[in-house]
């Protein structure tokens, strides 16, 4: 499974939605659920699954799914 | 199962309209402890869009931080727990417009949660401890009476602690300290909390986990979400075991199995004296858990033994080995026998009359706990750890006994009921019932509840069960109203006996009825120490005589039936009561007109 694969599997888990498909243009204007609040939970859901740390500065400005697939995989 | 196919077969059953079954999925993985702290919050969410049955007791958080995923971690500790509950919560840091929204609601609120946070506390504006101190509590005791214009609405209040020590370092408990100030403002909240309010005292929460790990600052900054997912966890549970508290009253009885629980061994085998509870690592251990079980018994929780084993093989440590902590004087109720430990349960219960749900039961054995599990599901069961040298911290993380408040009646309560296991023994030997009653010499004394009866008239409000018509958890605003009303009858009954001073064990709350000349009797209940021995009666016939001297001529009872309160179903047909016709599937209604009461037959005497 690559990145974007298992960043897939984690949303449906995180919106509890199995009916979410990611690519590497989607924001989060594209997912309904996708406020602020639900975006803290993702950073946080992120770092327990892919083992990495996030700053609060980048929790800002990721800009898409691509960017933070690139993310992780300079981080791993 | 992992987590991932978890969540995923909990969608399916929801997707199929089986929410039931992805319930009950989450329970048992919950209660196994098989998800951690942040899937625990994603069950939370998960369990936030599942229907119910039957409807949950509803928790809604306001606070001056972020609590929507605290209320996300609350649906999936109380499942886990056995109460389950529905939550919500207000905007941040709105608590005073979203209190003033919530009593002119309709919304089913039975709780509410307070949540302070200490930054408006430690802003250095200009003003001393002192008047930051004063200002935090006038600005909660605002909202407690905002809360108290909703009549029922139950009040958890959370205390203040501090995130960050600051300046200070180790001198931050001192003076101007942030520690200090949070301690100093946490105090003032807890002493003027209003009656039947539950406060959770946050530092003490925050030093279950270690600050370091409770607080999450990284999520404060992003979320205005202080709580690490762990720091989530355990203050749900707290608040859990405040909101049982005041819903069911908490438990009350430690029920101990003896061999490998009490101390090392079989008696049976090793006999008195060479069971291990020596100057050894694993008899420290022992003794050390029988001196927490025996202060938990100073404080009024009862111990109860339910062992496997030969009788006078399991009392013979206990009378005969000096290495014991726990004599049979602390314990209330003693099953040994070589029957079903569940049946070992319902003896005991019966024995204190006291509901099963009032039981926690420890025992080494898995195979006992999972009989005693599967037959009695309301029994709560501690997940006793294989090392002894545990067993104080797990039952103590189980937030068992936690209660409203530890008043002075609690603390006697445990001698009451081993007299009253003593009455029980006695009555077996009595010809007939009106022997028995007589032999009690009981006397009653009935008085209007004033400021002094108020505290464990609340506390008896809050929690009876069994005997109680009605069932209604009036706050001590609502029955300090009426007591103060010299047009309603507001009565508390005290009862001793030959064995003991029972204290404070009945309450009765008559008030005007719309119709002239009538006392509705809106809350009658009696706690279960005292049932089955004529008390009712003689605290009725005492009504009737109140009743009658000032002027009123008609009573109306009224009975809602509960899980728990069957055997009061015919208390008003007993005493001569008709019923009325506006009675309905939720609530019967019955009328008494006082020149046809006759005074009913009882055992006890005035004075």
């Amino acid at each position: 499974m690559n990145t974007l694969e298992q960043l897939n599997e984690l949303f449906i888990d995180i919106f509890d939605d199995d009916d979410i498909v990611l690519s590497r243009e989607t924001t989060a204007a594209d997912v309904g659920a996708w406020d602020s609040v639900m975006n803290v939970r993702i950073f946080l859901e992120l770092e327990s699954e892919f083992k990495v740390r996030f700053t609060a500065g980048e929790v800002a400005n990721l800009k898409n799914v691509g960017e933070l697939v690139d993310f992780i995989e300079a981080r791993r | 199962m992992d987590s991932r196919t978890l969540f995923r077969t909990c969608r399916r059953h929801r997707k199929a309209g089986r929410p039931e079954e992805a319930r009950g999925l989450l329970r048992e993985a919950l209660r196994r402890h098989q998800l951690d702290a942040h899937e625990l919050e994603r069950a939370g969410r998960f369990l936030h869009g599942c229907q119910t049955v039957e409807p949950l007791p509803h928790v809604r958080f306001l606070g001056q931080c972020t609590t929507e995923w605290l209320a996300m971690s609350l649906n999936a500790v109380s499942l886990a727990r056995g109460l389950p509950m529905a939550t919500s919560w207000g905007e941040y840091d709105s608590v005073v417009p979203e209190a003033l929204a919530l009593v002119e609601s309709a919304q089913p609120v039975d709780t509410v949660v307070l949540l302070p946070w200490l930054r408006d506390l430690l802003s250095r504006d200009g003003r001393s401890v002192q008047q930051q101190v004063a200002d935090t509590l006038e600005h909660w005791r605002g909202v407690w009476e905002v809360l108290a214009r909703r009549p029922g609405l139950r009040i958890i209040q959370v205390g203040l602690d501090a995130m960050e020590l600051g300046p200070a370092g180790v001198h931050a408990g001192a003076s101007q300290g942030a520690l200090a100030v949070a301690r100093e403002a946490s105090r003032a909240l807890q002493e003027h909390l209003p009656e039947g309010a539950y406060f959770v005292d946050l530092e003490r929460v925050a030093g279950d986990v270690g600050r370091r790990h409770f607080y999450d600052q990284r999520q404060y900054r992003w979320a205005k979400q202080p709580f690490s997912a762990e720091g989530l966890q355990c203050l749900a549970e707290h608040i859990h075991a405040g909101a049982r508290a005041q819903h069911t009253g908490p438990r009350k009885v430690l029920v101990l199995d003896l061999d490998d629980t009490l101390w090392g061994g079989v008696v049976g085998e090793e006999g008195p004296l060479g069971v291990r509870l020596g100057e050894d690592p694993e008899g420290e251990a022992y003794r050390g858990f029988q001196a927490w079980c025996k202060a938990l018994s100073k404080r009024g929780i009862l111990l109860a033994v339910a062992s496997k084993n030969n009788e006078a093989d399991a009392r013979e440590p206990f009378e005969r080995n000096p290495s014991m902590v726990l004599t049979l004087d602390d314990i209330a109720a003693f099953e040994a026998h070589w029957q079903p430990k569940a049946l070992s349960m319902e003896r005991i219960a019966r024995a204190l009359n006291l509901g099963l749900d009032s039981l926690v039961f420890m025992d080494d054995n898995p195979a006992e706990r999972e009989q005693v599990r599967q037959a009695l599901p309301m029994v709560e069961v501690v997940e006793t750890p294989e090392d002894p040298a545990e067993y104080i911290s797990a039952i103590e993380a189980g937030l068992y006994f936690e209660a409203v408040s530890l008043t002075d009646a609690d603390r006697v309560r445990a001698g009451q009921y081993k007299a009253e296991a003593r009455r029980q023994e006695a009555k077996a030997s009595f010809a007939g019932l009106d022997a028995y009653w007589r032999s009690l010499e009981m006397r009653g004394q009935v008085r209007r509840v004033d400021e002094g009866d108020l505290p464990r008239v609340v506390q008896l409000v809050g929690k009876t069960n069994q005997f109680n018509l009605t069932t209604r958890r009036h706050t001590g605003a609502q029955v300090a109203a009426w007591a103060a009303d010299p047009e309603a009858l507001c009565l508390s009954l005290r009862v001793r006996d030959r064995f003991g001073d029972h204290g404070l064990v009945s309450v009765m709350l008559a008030v005007p009825d719309e119709s002239p000349g009538t006392l509705r009797i809106d809350t009658w209940l009696m706690s279960c120490r005292v049932i089955a021995r004529t008390v009712e009666q003689f605290f009725f016939a005492a009504l009737v005589q109140r009743a009658r001297s000032q002027g009123s001529t008609r009573l109306v009872g009224e009975y809602i039936p509960s899980a728990k309160n069957s055997q009061v179903a015919d208390l008003y047909e007993r005493l001569g009561f008709q019923p009325l016709p506006e009675s309905d599937a939720n609530i019967d209604r019955w009328e008494l007109m006082l020149n046809q009461a006759e005074p009913p037959k009882h055992y006890v005497e005035e004075g």
